[in-house]
């Protein structure tokens, strides 16, 4: 029973990390009508960030968030302005489509210069606390697990936080309803475009930084993110932040819980057969809100 | 110039150049030259199978590596088990066709990037799952490694290309060709005017898994020992995309010269650097989608118009 | 003033506007009349900037909109009340509100905006917080014509305002339009309940089939016998005073 309980807990704590792995993609997505499976690719690169700033500088991983989510920010605006920016001229399944595409070359592109800087060794960042265990009852909590979870939390509320309250943010939100509309109330949508793929390519970049402290990075890990982000945003549809979360969430209950069941292989399958099982009821409302 | 008159001749050059290769192993027959045109072949059959469901019926298919690595699986085990190679290749392609009209049913009613992610993800479950069942790498017995002629291999999958190549050909010409295009420029006014698109689009997806089967049981058949997971991995399918995108989607040519161009590259630059290839061809597919999405034989045809005119001009 | 000259338009191979000429002078009220797909809303979406017309001029205070984007359209003083509303469903009335005010020579005085958009429609004041999707037609019609409000607009455009209205909701509409005109507001207006669009526009322009086939004032165009045969129909056999039917 205990077993069980403490391979959930990790379940939940990885959770956190898919829903702000999600939260970026399904930003980009809902605003931009663009697929950018390249998402995985972005979040390897915010992991392999922390792991310079830490490898070369010394600097702490959590603190190197400082830097990667600027940094993301400002690859996020490059990446708009020389390519995604191109696509969004395109009606939506064209665009989709395209996007779909440029993604994937973008993904094997990063892939293979991530091979070339970095080599294809898993990497991970030692820190003195990265031992530290709090112990509840029969369960134990890796610290620096439970802190990866809590900022994915807060960094999905300042999300949201913006969204809502700030000038632009508003905007995207706008332009994510009816980008039309949003073009008649003045809003430059271009611009609203270029901040939601910015943000969102931010978000990859936190989360990388996260993955990489509490678990690891490589080149490889890309398509295996983009995948669960995927999967999370069908699971908790377009809209909500806070709900794309508690999707992470919810995808890391099931992993754990069918490998406890299954055994441990099993644990990449639920999430692709939830997948497929939503694709297969609504084919057409997918994404929808 | 009629589009088909424009593929028969195409056809007549590509068959034409596969029928001079039939004599390199009298000429030529060093193993490593033998090895570099199999790649090619093999490639340009994996990427004409997976131009007929891209290029004619519109629907970009990233689970392709499933029907590879089932061609492979099921090549593999009746042919170790004693079962002649092409009997047990029929079987493997029969096995992947199967399992792609079971699969196709549900999978188009995905639209566009939808159909894209979704068989994506079954790829991804078959292969994690051939994995698990399948942890240990198949070698060849020592016997069959004994007998192992490597000419035998490349005049198969000389043949495999010649027939892919003749496929899409016959598809491109036929009635049958016409009905996909129509569903790829546009979907409702096809259906509109009396074209099944599930029944097409399904006829597609026989035809492409059929081949996609074939090269893998053509896989199994050529490498002494490898991981029964890792045919079914999603590099394959991504290979195939790359080399009809860069060669040009839809047409004859394009994925043949694509294929040529990729296995190419890839093996003379893995000579220095590993995956560089991939860096290249990356951005290079970048490029296409954005600046020219008819690849290399869109190109090719505007250098020609453009000298076309200057000619006239002169 | 708004002048349109020679304008020709449409999507993809279909032509919606074949040379049309029109002008709408400052302070004044001007509907354009027609028929489903006479290209009434072509002309709107290119004033606005939504569709690029093929050729001819638009000019708006001399200065030509063809080559501006929608945004710095709004950001010129024209606002469009689309076909159809599109708000923004999923946030609240005075979110709509205030995106209305999004251009900059608006967001300033978002505050007074809105208090004049609540003085307008006052049941919108009541339902600030409540999410555009969940108002009734009539108040979302009053969101739209108040998001176009914010943008402090001298120029208003309005495409069908009172489409799927109930009568008492449409004459509602109507007199804000008199008010918002009465301000200042240069009104241009679609719409399909041409006794209603006549009774309160200064002029009025019938468009058929891409061309303007007609122009006047709005009673001697009531009183054209293309006019009340093709749009007023055998009801308008008794003559609806202009003034009275909508009060």
């Amino acid at each position: 029973m205990s077993v069980l309980a403490q391979q959930l807990l990790l379940g939940l704590l990885i959770g956190g990390l898919y829903g702000l792995a999600a939260a970026g993609l399904s930003l980009v997505f809902g605003v931009m009508r663009v697929l950018n499976v390249a998402h995985g690719e972005l979040i390897m690169l915010g992991g392999y960030g922390a792991f310079w700033l830490a490898a070369l500088f010394g600097v702490d991983p959590f603190a190197s968030l400082v830097l990667v989510i600027p940094g993301s920010l400002l690859l996020g605006a490059l990446l708009y302005w020389g390519l995604f920016g191109f696509v969004v001229r395109a009606h939506e399944e064209t665009r989709i489509k395209n996007s779909l595409l440029i993604g994937f070359g973008l993904a094997l592109a990063l892939h293979a210069l991530a091979v070339r800087l970095w080599t294809a060794d898993e990497r991970s960042i030692p820190t003195s606390y990265g031992g530290a265990v709090l112990s509840v009852g029969e369960l134990s909590i890796p610290l620096v697990r439970l802190a990866t979870l809590t900022l994915a939390l807060v960094l999905i509320g300042a999300l949201q936080l913006l969204l809502s309250r700030w000038r632009w943010g508003k905007a995207i939100r706008a332009t994510a309803e009816d980008w039309q509309a949003a073009l008649l109330t003045g809003i430059d949508i271009r611009r609203a475009y270029l901040l939601a793929f910015a943000l969102g390519t931010a978000l990859a970049g936190a989360a990388g930084t996260l993955v990489t402290v509490a678990y690891s990075v490589s080149p490889s890990i890309g398509l295996e993110w983009t995948l669960k982000a995927l999967i999370v945003v069908v699971l908790a549809g377009l809209g909500s932040m806070l709900g794309t979360f508690v999707g992470g969430l919810v995808l890391g209950l099931a992993e754990a819980a069918s490998a406890a069941t299954f055994g441990g292989p099993y644990r990449e399958i639920v999430g692709l057969v939830i997948f497929v099982v939503v694709l297969a009821v609504r084919p057409r409302g997918l994404f929808g809100r | 110039m009629t589009a088909g008159g424009h593929e028969r001749r195409w056809a007549i050059v590509i068959l034409a150049a596969l029928a001079l290769l039939a004599l390199l192993p009298l000429t030529a027959p060093r193993d490593d030259v033998l090895n570099f045109v199999f790649l090619i072949l093999l490639a340009i059959t994996l990427a004409e199978s997976w131009n007929i469901v891209a290029g004619y019926a519109g629907q970009v298919n990233l689970g392709h590596a499933a029907f590879f690595g089932l061609g492979a699986l099921v090549t593999r085990m009746l042919w170790t088990e004693g079962a002649p190679v092409l009997l047990a290749m029929a079987a493997g392609a029969g096995t992947a066709t199967l399992f792609a009209l079971v699969i196709g049913v549900a999978a188009f009613r995905l639209r566009g990037a939808y159909f894209a992610i979704g068989t994506l993800a079954l790829g991804e479950i078959l292969r994690t799952t051939v994995g698990n069942v399948l942890p240990e790498i198949s070698t060849l017995p020592a016997a069959t490694i004994a007998s192992y002629r490597l000419t035998q291999r490349f005049y198969l999958a000389l043949g495999l290309a010649a027939v892919s190549v003749l496929a899409v050909a016959a598809l491109a010409t036929s009635r049958l060709g016409l009905g996909m295009r129509a569903i790829r420029e546009d979907e409702e006014a096809a259906e509109s005017s009396g074209v099944g698109a599930l029944s097409l689009k399904l006829t597609a997806l026989a035809l492409s898994t059929a081949l996609a089967g074939l090269a893998g049981g053509l896989f199994a058949y050529y490498h002494i020992s490898y991981y029964p997971s890792h045919p079914f991995g999603p590099h394959w399918t991504f290979d195939a995309l790359l080399m009809t995108f860069i060669g040009g989607v839809g047409t004859l040519q394009g994925p043949v010269l694509g294929a040529i161009l990729y296995i190419v590259l890839k093996e003379y630059l893995a000579l220095r650097w590993v995956d560089i290839h991939l860096l290249i061809f990356g951005a290079l597919f970048v490029g296409i989608v954005l600046l020219l999405p008819g690849g290399l034989v869109q190109a090719a045809e505007r250098a020609r118009g453009v000298l076309g005119g200057a000619r006239r001009a002169a | 003033m708004l002048e349109i000259d020679g304008l020709q338009a449409g999507y993809g191979d279909v032509r919606a506007l074949f040379g049309v000429t029109l002008s709408v002078g400052a302070g004044e009220i001007v509907a354009l009349l027609g028929p489903n797909g006479a290209g009434k809303s072509t002309l709107l979406n290119c004033v606005a900037g939504l569709v690029r017309p093929r050729s001819g001029a638009i000019r708006w205070d001399g200065q030509d909109l063809r080559t501006l984007g929608a945004h710095l359209i709004v950001e010129r003083g024209v606002a469009l009340v689309p076909e159809g509303r599109r708000l923004f469903g999923g946030m609240t009335v005075q979110e709509n509100l205030e995106l209305g005010a999004f251009a900059s020579r608006a967001w300033g005085g978002r505050r007074a905006g809105l208090e004049r958009v609540y003085t307008l429609f006052p049941v919108l004041a009541e339902r600030r917080r409540t999410a555009v999707q969940a108002l009734s037609g009539g108040q979302q019609q009053m969101v739209a014509v108040g998001r176009a409000l914010m943008a402090s607009p001298r120029l208003l455009m309005l495409d069908e305002p009172s489409l799927g209205l109930a009568p008492r909701l449409v004459a509602a509409i109507l007199e804000a339009l008199v008010a918002i005109n009465r301000a200042g507001v240069t009104v241009f207006l679609v719409e399909q309940n041409v006794p209603a669009a006549l009774s309160l526009a200064h002029r009025g322009y019938l468009l058929e089939g891409g061309r303007i086939v007609g122009e006047g004032s709005g009673a001697s165009l009531m009183a054209d016998e293309h006019v009340r045969r093709a749009y007023l129909g055998p009801l308008a056999v008794r003559t609806p005073s202009p003034q009275g039917e909508h009060q």
